[in-house]
C-alpha cells in the first residue's frame, strides 16, 4: 500500500513523521512480545540455578537435558500424539474442505458454524466436556487413546479453513478437464486435484503442527495420570519456580519453531518460483 | 450420497465429540456431588444458581470485563503495528511477520511464565525501577487485575494483529487515493474510509480474541493466584482440585453457553466471513 496520494512536499514530510511514530510503536509491541523469549534464551546459559538472573555463561544445562529421561520421554509422547494428530487432521480436513466448498446441501452454515466452535472455544469448556465425556459415558482410557482424539477435535477444523481459503484462490480447470474425460470425482480428487492442493496441505500440517505440540490446558485434562506430554512436564516442573532446564527446552523450541518456518517460507517461494 | 462421502468424519467429529459432550456436561450440572466425589443421580437448580446468583456470578462478570479490557489493548496495540506493516513494511514485511508469529507459535507456558518473572517482585522491572530510585519498595504487580490483563494481552496480542493485517492488505489502494484526491486529511481518510473498510478485521480478531479470554485459566492461574480467578479458574478448580464434577459441568457449560451467544450474535453481524478468513 505504500506511497498513496499526492506527491506535496508538506503531506510527505507529515506521512514520514506518522510512519517514524507508528514504526517506534511497533517497535516496542515486538519488544513486548520478544523480552520474555529473550530473557529464556539468555537465562538457558547461565549458570544461575534457579534460570532467573545472569551469572556467567555454562552448556551444562544443555548438556543436563541430554541425560533427562523425563523430558526425552514427555517429548517422545508429544511427537507421537502431534504425528498422528497432524496426518489424521490434515487428511479430514481436505476431504471436509472440499466437500463444503463443492456440494450445496441443506444445513451447511450451521455445519459451517459448528467447525468454527472448537477452534474458537476456550480450551477449558472442550477440555472439561471432553474429560466427562470420555470417563462418564463411553469409557474411552486416558492416555493415547483421549489425547489423540481431542487433538483431532481441535485441530481439524483449523486444517478445514485453512485448506478451504486456499481452495477460492484455486484453478479449477484441470479438474473440469478429469471429469470431461470421464474420471469419476473420487478418482479426479486423488489423481488431479488432491496433488495440486499439496501446498495447501502442507500449509496446514506446518500450523497444526505447534497448535497441537504446544497445547496444553486439553491435554492436562484429558492425559489421566502418567500420560506426561512435554508441556504437562513443563507445567509441573514451572509450579516450582522457574528452572534453567526449562530455559533450555524453551529456547530449543523456539529455534526449531524458526527452522521450521523459515523452511517452509522457502519451499514455498520454490514452489512459486517453479510454478512461474 | 456425496455429502456423506466427503462430509462424515467432520459430522461424527463435530455431533459425537463437540456436541455430545456439551450435552453430557449440561445434564451433569443438574446433578449432586456426594460427599465423596461420587455423582448423586437427584435433579437439581443448585449448581446453576450457584452461577447466576452468588459468588461465581461476580467472577464470570469480571472475566467479561477483563476479557473486554484485554480486547481493547489488543486493538489499541495491534492495530498500529498492523497498520505500520501493511503501509510500511515494504521488503521487510515477511519479517515483521516473521517476529510476531514466531514467539506465538512456541512454548506458551514458558513464555507465560518468563513474563511472570520478568514483573515479580524482584523482576527485571522492578529492580530497573528501584535502581533508579523512582520507587524504594518493589511495586506489588504480580496477582493484581492489572497483572492477568497484561498477561492476556502478551498472550493474545498477535491473534489480533494477523487479522487485521490481512485486512489492511486486502484494501483497494484506488479507494484510498480517490479518497485523498477528494482532498481527505490523513487523519479522516483513516476514520471514514480505512477503519470502516478494515471492520472485518477487527472483527474477526476480536473474536479470536475475546472468546478464548474469558474462559482463559492459564493466565488468570499465573498472574493473578487465588486473587483474581476469572471463569475458567473456577471450571479448572472444580474439575482438578475439588473433584466435584456437577459443579464444574455447570460452570462449564454456563460458559459455553454465554460465548455461543455472543458468537452467534457477532456471526449475525457479519463476522462469518472474516473470520473465516482471518483462520
Amino acid at each position: 500500500m505504500g506511497g498513496t496520494g499526492s506527491p506535496g512536499e508538506g503531506h510527505m514530510k507529515k506521512k514520514s513523521v506518522a510512519s517514524k511514530v507508528l514504526g517506534a510503536l511497533s517497535i516496542l509491541t515486538l519488544v513486548f512480545l520478544w523480552a520474555p523469549v529473550l530473557l529464556i534464551i539468555v537465562f538457558s546459559f547461565s549458570t544461575n540455578k534457579y534460570g532467573v538472573a545472569w551469572d556467567e555463561f555454562t552448556f551444562k544445562w544443555y548438556l543436563e537435558l541430554l541425560h533427562n529421561d523425563a523430558v526425552r520421554d514427555a517429548l517422545t509422547r508429544s511427537l507421537i500424539i502431534s504425528g498422528v494428530t497432524v496426518v489424521v487432521s490434515t487428511f479430514i480436513g481436505t476431504m471436509t474442505a472440499y466437500g463444503l466448498f463443492k456440494l450445496n446441501f441443506k444445513g451447511k452454515q450451521f455445519l459451517r458454524t459448528s467447525i468454527l466452535l472448537p477452534i474458537v472455544f476456550p480450551s477449558i469448556v472442550t477440555g472439561s466436556a471432553l474429560l466427562v465425556f470420555f470417563t462418564r459415558l463411553i469409557h474411552v482410557p486416558l492416555g493415547y487413546p483421549s489425547i489423540i482424539i481431542a487433538h483431532i477435535v481441535f485441530c481439524s477444523p483449523v486444517a478445514v479453513f485453512i485448506i478451504l481459503g486456499r481452495m477460492q484462490r484455486f484453478d479449477w480447470s484441470w479438474e473440469e478437464a478429469a471429469m470431461d474425460l470421464g474420471a469419476t470425482r473420487m478418482r479426479t480428487f486423488i489423481r488431479v486435484t488432491g496433488p495440486q492442493l499439496m501446498p495447501a496441505i502442507m500449509a496446514s500440517a506446518m500450523l497444526i503442527f505447534p497448535w497441537s505440540f504446544d497445547d496444553f490446558v486439553i491435554t492436562y485434562f484429558v492425559a489421566g495420570v502418567g500420560s506426561t506430554t512435554l508441556p504437562i512436564y513443563i507445567f509441573s516442573q514451572l509450579r516450582f519456580g522457574s528452572s534453567p532446564v526449562i530455559n533450555t527446552i524453551g529456547t530449543l523450541l523456539i529455534a526449531v519453531t524458526m527452522t521450521g518456518m523459515l523452511l517452509a517460507f522457502l519451499m514455498q517461494r520454490k514452489l512459486k518460483q517453479a510454478a512461474e | 450420497m456425496e455429502v456423506a462421502a466427503y462430509l462424515s468424519p467432520i459430522i461424527i467429529i463435530i455431533v459425537v465429540f463437540v456436541f455430545t459432550p456439551l450435552a453430557i456436561i449440561l445434564f451433569f450440572s443438574f446433578l449432586k456431588s456426594g460427599e465423596y466425589g461420587q455423582i448423586v443421580y437427584t435433579f437439581t437448580f443448585e449448581n446453576i444458581g450457584a452461577v447466576l446468583g452468588g459468588g461465581y456470578g461476580k467472577i464470570f462478570l469480571r472475566s467479561l470485563y477483563l476479557a473486554f479490557q484485554t480486547n481493547v489493548f489488543c486493538i489499541l496495540l495491534g492495530y498500529p503495528i498492523a497498520y505500520y506493516i501493511a503501509r510500511y513494511g515494504g521488503k521487510w514485511k515477511m519479517l515483521w511477520l516473521f517476529m510476531i508469529i514466531v514467539p506465538s507459535w512456541s512454548s506458551y507456558l514458558i513464555r507465560l511464565y518468563a513474563l511472570k518473572t520478568i514483573i515479580g517482585s524482584k523482576g527485571i522491572i522492578n529492580e530497573l525501577l528501584m535502581s533508579l530510585h523512582i520507587i524504594s519498595e518493589p511495586l506489588q504487580i504480580l496477582y493484581t487485575p492489572f497483572a492477568v490483563t497484561l498477561g492476556l494481552v502478551f498472550a493474545w496480542l498477535p491473534f489480533m494483529i494477523l487479522p487485521i493485517y490481512a485486512a489492511l492488505e486486502g484494501l483497494d489502494r484506488s479507494v484510498l487515493e480517490a479518497a485523498s484526491d477528494l482532498g481527505a486529511t490523513p487523519f479522516r481518510r483513516f476514520f471514514r474510509v480505512i477503519l470502516p473498510l478494515t471492520r472485518g478485521g477487527l472483527l474477526s480478531g476480536s473474536i479470536l480474541v475475546f472468546i478464548p479470554t474469558v474462559g482463559e485459566w492459564l493466565v488468570p492461574h499465573i498472574f493473578g493466584g487465588s486473587k483474581v480467578m476469572m471463569a475458567g479458574s473456577l471450571v479448572a478448580q472444580k474439575f482438578t482440585a475439588v473433584g466435584n464434577i456437577p459443579q464444574g459441568s455447570s460452570l462449564a457449560i454456563m460458559l459455553a453457553a454465554i460465548l455461543i451467544l455472543i458468537l452467534y450474535l457477532t456471526i449475525k453481524w457479519g463476522g462469518r466471513e472474516a473470520l473465516e478468513k482471518a483462520i
